[in-house]
C-alpha cells in the first residue's frame, strides 16, 4: 500500500511539474488570466473610484474580480488536452484522481500566481483600509481552494461538451455562489473588526465537501 | 388513473379543511395559509433533488439508462418545485416583509439552488451521446448536490435571517397548533405523492423518447 500511495504521489507530481511547464513554455493561459484580472481590476475600480470607507463595496468588488478572473482562464487546464488532443497520452500514464489531483494543483498554483498580482493592485487602487492578515488570508485561501477545487471539476466535464467557453462560466458560477456569498461576508467582517470564524467554517466545509466529493467522481470521467 | 384522482382528492379535501378551519397563527395572521403550499414545495424541492442524486450515484454504479432517467427527470421537478417555493415564498414576504425580494439569507440559498439546478439542465442539454450526458450529468447532479444541504440547513441558521421558522417553530420541535399540525403533514403527504405521480409521468416521457430515438 504504501508503494502505490507513493507511485501515485509521484504521479500527481508530474503532472503538476507537466502542467507547470507546458504553462511556462507558453504563457498564454497565465498572461491572458492576469491581463483580464487587471482589466477587470481597472474597469471596477476606474467605475467605483477611491473607496476607503466602504468595507462592505470593497469586499463585493474584490471578490466579483477575482471569481471572474478565475472563470475567464481556468477551463484550459483540461480544454487544452481536448483541443491538442493529448488527453489519451495523459491517461496511459496516470489514472484520472491522479491526473485531476494533479491538475487541480496546478489550478490552485495558477490562482495564487493570479492573485498575488491582483489582490495587491486591488487594496492600492480602492485605497482600501488596512487588513488584518491572518483572517484575510485565511479567507482568500479558503475562497481560493474552492474556486479550484469547483473549476478542475467543471473543467473535466466541459471539456467534454460541444459549448466549451460559454458553458464553463455558465456551469461553474452557480457552484461558486456560495463560496462568493461567504468571501464577501467574511472579507467584509474582517474589514469591519468582525470575527471571521463562521465564514471560515462555512467556506472550509465547503471546500473539503468539493474536494472530496469530486476525487470521488473523476474514474468516472472518461471512459470510452 | 385511480392515483390521480386520489392525489387530486387528498389535496383538494386538505386545502378546503386548512384555508377554512384551521387557525391562524398570531403573528403571521392570514399570510399563515402560504405555509401549506409554500414548505410542501420547499421539502419536495429537497427530496426530489436527493432522489436526483442518489439516482446519479446509481448510474454511475450500474448503468442502467432508467437511472438516468430518474436522476434526470427529479432534477427538472425539483427545479420546478424550487421556483413554486421562490414564488410563493416571494409572494408572502411582499405582504409581511413589505418587498418582494430582499435577499434575505433564506432567499439567498434557494435562489443559488435553482442556479446550480438550471446550470444542470444547461449542461444536460449541450453533451452529445446517450451514454456520456447520462455519466457526466450524473457527475455533475452529484456535486451540484454537495451546495444544498449548506445552502437549505446550514446558512439559514448562520447568518440572521427573518424567516419565520423561529416564530412558528420556536423550540426547534414542531410545535403548531394541532389542527395547523394535521393540515400541514397532511399536504406534505400529498406533495410527496403528487411528486413521485409526476416523476412517473416524466420517466415514462424519457423512455418513450429513448425508444424513438433507438
Amino acid at each position: 500500500m504504501p508503494n502505490a500511495a507513493s507511485s501515485s504521489a509521484v504521479a500527481v507530481w508530474a503532472i503538476l511539474r507537466k502542467e507547470c511547464r507546458s504553462e511556462w513554455r507558453t504563457r498564454y493561459g497565465l498572461n491572458a488570466a492576469v491581463l483580464f484580472a487587471i482589466t477587470s481590476l481597472t474597469a471596477v475600480t476606474f467605475a467605483a473610484g477611491r473607496l476607503p470607507d466602504r468595507a462592505d463595496l470593497l469586499a463585493a468588488l474584490l471578490w466579483i474580480t477575482l471569481l471572474f478572473a478565475a472563470l475567464a482562464s481556468m477551463s484550459h487546464a483540461f480544454v487544452r488536452e481536448t483541443e491538442g488532443r493529448t488527453l489519451l497520452f495523459l491517461r496511459l500514464v496516470a489514472s484520472p484522481t491522479e491526473i485531476a489531483l494533479g491538475k487541480l494543483l496546478f489550478n490552485v498554483a495558477f490562482l495564487v500566481v493570479v492573485e498575488a498580482i491582483t489582490v495587491p493592485l486591488f487594496l492600492v487602487l480602492t485605497g482600501a483600509p488596512p487588513v488584518r492578515w491572518p483572517p484575510f488570508l485565511t479567507v482568500l485561501g479558503l475562497g481560493t481552494l474552492s474556486l479550484a477545487a469547483s473549476s478542475t471539476l467543471v473543467g473535466a466535464v466541459i471539456a467534454q461538451t460541444r459549448s466549451r467557453g460559454a458553458l464553463f462560466a455558465g456551469v461553474s458560477l452557480p457552484l461558486l455562489l456560495p463560496v462568493l456569498a461567504s468571501g464577501v461576508s467574511g472579507t467584509r467582517a474582517q474589514w469591519d473588526g468582525m470575527p471571521v470564524a463562521a465564514d471560515a467554517r462555512l467556506l472550509a466545509a465547503y471546500a473539503v465537501a468539493l474536494v472530496g466529493v469530486s476525487l470521488l467522481l473523476y474514474d468516472h470521467l472518461w471512459e470510452d | 388513473m385511480i392515483w390521480r384522482i386520489g392525489i387530486f382528492l387528498w389535496i383538494a379535501a386538505t386545502m378546503a379543511v386548512a384555508l377554512l378551519a384551521a387557525p391562524l397563527v398570531p403573528v403571521l395572521q392570514e399570510t399563515t395559509r402560504v405555509l401549506y403550499f409554500h414548505i410542501p414545495s420547499a421539502w419536495i424541492t429537497v427530496v426530489a433533488l436527493a432522489w436526483s442524486m442518489l439516482n446519479s450515484v446509481l448510474y454511475l454504479w450500474k448503468r442502467e439508462p432508467e437511472r438516468d432517467h430518474h436522476a434526470a427527470a427529479a432534477a427538472e421537478l425539483g427545479l420546478l418545485f424550487c421556483v413554486a417555493a421562490t414564488v410563493s415564498g416571494s409572494i408572502w414576504a411582499k405582504s409581511m416583509w413589505g418587498s418582494w425580494w430582499n435577499w434575505d439569507p433564506r432567499e439567498t440559498s434557494i435562489f443559488f439552488v435553482l442556479l446550480i439546478y438550471g446550470a444542470y439542465l444547461a449542461l444536460r442539454a449541450s453533451i452529445e451521446g446517450e451514454e456520456k450526458r447520462a455519466r457526466l450529468s450524473a457527475v455533475y447532479s452529484i456535486v451540484a448536490f454537495v451546495a444544498v444541504p449548506p445552502l437549505v440547513f446550514v446558512v439559514p441558521r448562520i447568518y440572521s435571517t427573518l424567516h419565520p421558522d423561529p416564530i412558528i417553530n420556536a423550540s426547534g420541535k414542531i410545535d403548531m397548533d394541532p389542527m395547523i399540525r394535521w393540515c400541514f403533514f397532511s399536504m406534505l403527504v400529498g406533495f410527496t405523492f403528487l411528486f413521485s405521480w409526476l416523476q412517473s409521468l416524466r420517466v415514462r416521457v424519457f423512455r418513450l423518447e429513448r425508444r424513438l430515438a433507438t
